[in-house]
């Protein structure tokens, strides 16, 4: 028995609404009024609202301590340029407050985040629809956050005097050099 | 009766794109000219009853043409055919005496449009085989190609840009370097700011693969987020946020342009803060294995707000052959 070519339209949107539900990226699609049309598996598990709960209601009224005035801004230009639109952890450390996935061994409670904002177009080719990417990226954070600080203390404790505390002889030279 | 006819612009592959655009059954003799003054001897040996010309060129720019043409009284008419779409450009030429306008990329329908408006030509007709086939000849180099591919997308960039900021952006001609990468900061404009701040977007498809670095000279940042109305009140990292936003635009734009026309898909990373504060190399980094790399440098620039900002394109060595093949099309 073979499936026929309508069977095999339907089997690949339903597969490719499991992964859109399982894989492990925030989906949220925004109308031009900023209400939301879609709302993955992620967003579901990560802030507790239901898709049901979540369709057709304003992205403000449901997370009220997101930055309106800035987050309005960039979607407003996504809508305008049909260019995407960015924001990285470094910029603000999250969009959507949410727990870490590892809130134990994680060394950061809260998610940090990488946001794309992406344009999406209707049959007219006019920019319709905005969707927000919300990647995990708190590993990388956390990573490179405690790298800075170790390079900080490595850096302390190089110009040093362990039992003084007070600064070494290596320290003053290299400051007399730059005089 | 045959109309002598001059196409103007430095790049070879805009004056074959262009000759080939000439609509079907139009009785034409036509001249190349590879800059201002080739084009300016052809008007005065009567080889330019119309002249297409292009705007962004190195030594003389097409505005300074057009205010020759007009200070000795040329006999000609001008088409200019720009990638600055800037309404300001547009504005520019008009006034300077430029019959109208059109941008690149050139296609038969958009250059027949217009010859019909200002009735040049009466009635229209494919371009026969032999019409097609007639500038076969016209050599062009890939670096050519190249430029004219990233001149055409900086100026939709640009565009944009000036759009957002409400201000006129000056648009230079993209200088194209095929140079081993630890040698690259040694020959940007930028390799002796004291104080830059990079950001780097990986871009890949088709077999085509590299970055997209954007250098911001740090004093251009205040007046940049001036331009941009930012209030500092409101985003405690407005310097990341000028960054980070001036990347979006400026690199969508750019290679959303060069895919386009090389008919490509290119998947994007998300963009990453190489550093701030420092000097080009340590930006660009050191630790990369010995290559050698496509890189092409445009220079945006707002001299009214003293704002510089480098986009500088980095394709990988293994990427050329395929670009080349995608360029092949193109010819």
């Amino acid at each position: 028995m073979s499936l026929s070519s309508k069977d095999l339209d339907m089997t690949g949107l339903h597969w490719m609404m499991q992964m859109l539900q399982t894989v492990d990226v925030g989906l949220v699609v925004l109308d031009r009024s900023l209400k939301i049309q879609l709302w993955n598996g992620f967003m579901e598990s990560h802030s507790g609202i239901r898709t049901a709960k979540a369709r057709d209601e304003n992205l403000f009224t449901l997370f009220p301590e997101i930055p309106e005035q800035w987050l309005t801004r960039k979607i407003e230009s996504v809508f305008t340029l049909n260019s995407r639109a960015y924001s990285t952890w470094e910029q603000r450390p999250h969009l959507f407050k949410f727990k870490s996935y590892r809130p134990l061994t994680g060394r950061s409670e809260l998610m940090y985040q990488n946001i794309t904002i992406i344009p999406l177009t209707g049959i007219d080719k006019s920019v319709t629809h905005v969707c927000i990417l919300v990647y995990d990226v708190t590993d990388i954070a956390t990573g490179k956050i405690e790298l800075q600080k170790a390079n900080e203390e490595l850096a302390r404790l190089s110009r040093t005097d362990r039992l003084t505390g007070l600064n070494n002889r290596g320290h003053w030279e290299e400051r007399v050099f730059t005089l | 009766m045959t109309t002598p006819i001059v196409i103007c612009d430095d790049s070879s592959f805009a004056r074959k794109q262009m000759a080939r655009s000439l609509p079907g059954g139009w009785d034409v003799e036509v001249s190349f000219a590879a800059h201002e003054k080739e084009a300016i001897d052809a008007i005065k040996a009567g080889k330019a009853d119309i002249l297409f010309l292009d705007l962004n060129m190195p030594i003389m720019d097409g505005y300074e043409v057009l205010e020759a043409i007009r200070a000795e009284d040329l006999p000609t008419m001008v088409l200019v055919v720009s990638g600055d779409i800037q309404p300001e450009a547009h504005k520019r030429v008009t006034s300077l005496g430029a019959l109208d306008f059109i941008k690149k990329p050139v296609t038969t329908e958009k250059i027949t449009e217009i010859l019909t408006n200002f009735g040049i030509i009466s009635q229209t007709q494919p371009q026969s085989e032999s019409e097609l086939a007639r500038f076969d000849d016209q050599q062009v180099g890939l670096t050519d190609l190249i430029q004219e591919v990233v001149n055409v997308s900086m100026g939709q960039a640009g565009s944009l840009l000036a759009g957002l900021l409400d201000t006129f952006i000056h648009l230079p001609v993209p200088k194209i370097h095929l140079v081993e990468y630890q040698k690259l900061s040694q020959i940007l404009a930028s390799r002796e700011n004291p104080s830059l701040s990079g950001v780097s977007q990986g871009f890949n498809g088709s077999g085509i693969s590299g970055e997209a670095v954007l250098v911001v000279s740090d004093d251009s940042v205040p007046n940049m987020s001036k331009l941009l109305q930012y209030d500092t009140s409101l985003n405690g990292n407005s310097d990341l946020e000028v960054l980070m936003d001036l990347s979006g635009i400026l690199i969508g734009a750019c290679l959303k342009g060069i895919a386009e026309q090389l008919d490509l898909e290119f998947s994007y990373s998300h963009p990453m803060i190489l550093g701030r504060k420092q000097m080009l190399a340590p930006l660009l980094g050191d630790n990369v294995p010995q290559q050698q790399v496509l890189a092409i440098e445009i220079d945006y620039s707002i001299p009214a707000y003293n704002v510089e900002c480098d986009l500088i394109l980095i394709l990988t060595a293994d990427s050329i052959p395929a670009l080349s093949e995608r360029a092949g099309y193109l010819k």
